[in-house]
């Protein structure tokens, strides 16, 4: 585990995967175990309102709450798994150069022969690996959580829609990374990737209500996440391809711009 | 005689700030140097260009006759440091830390690793971040050795070291210059680089003040020594002695300053009582300073 710096960034991660993996199973199995109470009381469909209703920017523009593709997405896939997913991923992605820039412990790293390019991007690849371990571990808990209750959702759909959070997430992954790999700073990192967040968020969340941001929508990693739908209509290629299209030029600004940088002491 | 390191009007600003102004350092192939300036001279500051951490703002170094820049990799693989300041990975153990970076550069002798370990006396079984300044600096220092790279980077080695590992610590430094690879260590003071230097440069407020043979800056060294005597001494037994200046005569005690052999002023103290001898360490202010003369009006 400790024969490049791809394996020893994974090791590093064990500690808190074990917590990560406890949290988004209890988090994902509490919120599926709930589908009973909500599906036999289609009254929870008139909470939606209106086309425009605010609700819509907590829920998603869904159709129902009670069928299971709408129970999942409103309660679980509109706002939680990403949120859960992109903390994971912004922690990771601003810990990778600039936390370990600001730890001190770059300088030993790089006096040995590894180049700068090749660090940044084991980096990357450990931070997508633990992403798509975590999206496992959703995915797994909402498929053992809808035969629990019962709840009629393909598992491949699921797969789908837990894949596109695992694109999304890696993506503002990359964003951290490029930020911290520009900057050395993680404080700054973290906040500047947090807010981009919120502010994408509510760019595609706002969408249905606000028609004034619509134009916007195409600038929300959010929107190419979740809008075409991937648990009712399967992943959009296209869409997709957007986000890893996103992540490689992140990734290459994050290479970039490390490279040209003095490393801070 | 083939240059290890060369640079070439080395230069380095932070803003407005020059770090290293224009310099020009020839390390040789097999030799032990010591790179010897106060804190914030630019030590560090030439040692992290060198390893490509941070880029020249104009100017160039070469190791091993490649560009610093150009050929960095090949450079650190075949150069091995020590940094100013041994930060690791605080959750790592030691011998986890050493293996991780033994692979990094492609694996080393085992047996090499666990012979420096013991010599310096290294627990390889506690997280890194359980030890104390001392110990980390050891490992630091397994790691510097144990690639028996051609070039040894060492920025204050032996700090946070006791006496002992100091000793050890030199002799290390002996064994590789004896199977003649070259040891670069830079320091803020002087029996750091004393007992091992073959040649040191002065750095001094980013400028290479001058680079002498150690036995040349031996000759020059200041010590200020103070003699106490069991009754009052006459001051004229002490002025005008070779080599000493400073003199003062206060009663029972005397101190002054020494450059070189001391042996005279020792026979005129001979003559008394002493009863006490104290000898400050020259410090590297003391030593250079009033040699090459204060070129900076501000310092």
């Amino acid at each position: 585990m400790l024969s490049n710096v791809f394996l020893k960034t994974l090791r590093d991660q064990r500690r808190s995967m074990v917590w990560w993996t406890t949290g988004l199973v209890a988090i994902t199995m509490l919120t599926v175990l709930f589908y009973p109470s909500i599906k036999d009381s289609p009254e929870l469909d008139d909470l939606l309102g209106d086309e425009d209703s605010i609700m819509r920017a907590f829920v998603g523009d869904v159709p129902d709450l009670t069928s299971p593709e709408g129970f999942l997405n409103s309660q679980l896939y509109f706002l939680l798994a990403p949120i859960l997913l992109l903390v994971f991923a912004i922690s990771a992605g601003s810990g990778a150069v600039a936390g370990e820039e600001e730890k001190g412990s770059l300088d030993l790293l790089f006096s040995h022969p590894v180049r700068r390019a090749s660090v940044v991007l084991h980096k990357l690849a450990a931070m997508i690996v633990a992403i798509l371990g975590l999206s496992f571990v959703l995915w797994l808990t909402v498929v053992v959580g809808a035969l629990i209750v019962d709840m009629d959702i393909g598992m491949v759909r699921v797969a789908e829609a837990t894949l596109s959070a695992a694109l999304l997430a890696s993506l503002f992954g990359a964003l951290a990374l490029a930020l911290g790999c520009a900057t050395g700073k993680r404080g700054m990192t973290i906040g500047v990737s947090g807010a981009v967040t919120v502010l994408t968020y509510f760019i595609n969340a706002l969408r249905p209500v606000a028609d004034a941001i619509d134009p916007a929508r195409f600038v929300s990693p959010f929107y190419y996440y979740i809008d075409a739908d991937p648990i009712s209509n399967g992943l959009d290629p296209v869409h997709a391809l957007a986000m890893m299209a996103a992540t490689v030029l992140l990734a290459l600004a994050a290479v970039v711009t490390f490279e040209r940088r003095d490393i801070a002491v | 005689m083939v240059l290890v390191i060369h640079t070439e009007k080395l230069t380095k600003d932070y803003g407005t700030n020059r770090a290293l102004s224009e310099v020009e350092l020839e390390v040789r192939e097999g030799e032990v140097f010591g790179y010897l300036g106060p804190n914030g001279a630019g030590k560090s500051t030439t040692i992290r260009i060198l390893l490509d951490f941070i880029r020249p703002t104009s100017g160039s170094a070469n190791v091993f006759g490649l560009d610093s820049r150009a050929d960095s990799e090949e450079i650190r693989r075949r150069t091995a440091y020590l940094p100013g300041d041994v930060v690791m990975y605080d959750r790592m153990t030691g011998a986890e830390v050493l293996t991780y970076f033994a692979n990094l550069s492609g694996g080393v002798d085992q047996r090499y690793v666990a012979q420096l370990a013991e010599r310096l006396r290294c627990d390889l079984t506690q997280p890194i971040k359980s030890l104390s300044r001392g110990n980390r600096q050891k490992i630091g220092l397994v790691q510097a050795f144990m690639h028996r790279s051609e070039l040894i980077i060492m920025d204050e080695p032996s700090s946070g070291l006791d006496p002992l590992m100091q000793q050890e610590f030199y002799s290390l430094v002996e064994e590789v210059k004896s199977e003649g690879r070259t040891v670069f260590i830079s320091s803020h003071i002087m029996p750091e680089v004393e007992r091992v230097c073959d040649r040191v440069g002065i750095i001094r407020q980013g400028k290479l003040v001058t680079v002498e043979d150690i036995e040349v800056l031996k000759g020059r060294a200041l010590h200020r020594l103070e003699f106490h005597f069991s009754e009052p001494v006459p001051r004229e037994g002490f002025v005008d002695l070779p080599g000493v200046r400073d003199v003062t005569v206060e009663d029972t005690v005397v101190s002054c300053t020494v450059m070189g052999k001391p042996d005279a002023l020792i026979k005129a103290a001979a003559r008394f009582e002493v009863v006490k001898l104290v000898a400050h360490e020259s410090s590297l202010e003391d030593v250079f300073l009033s040699y090459y003369g204060d070129g900076e009006t501000d310092a």
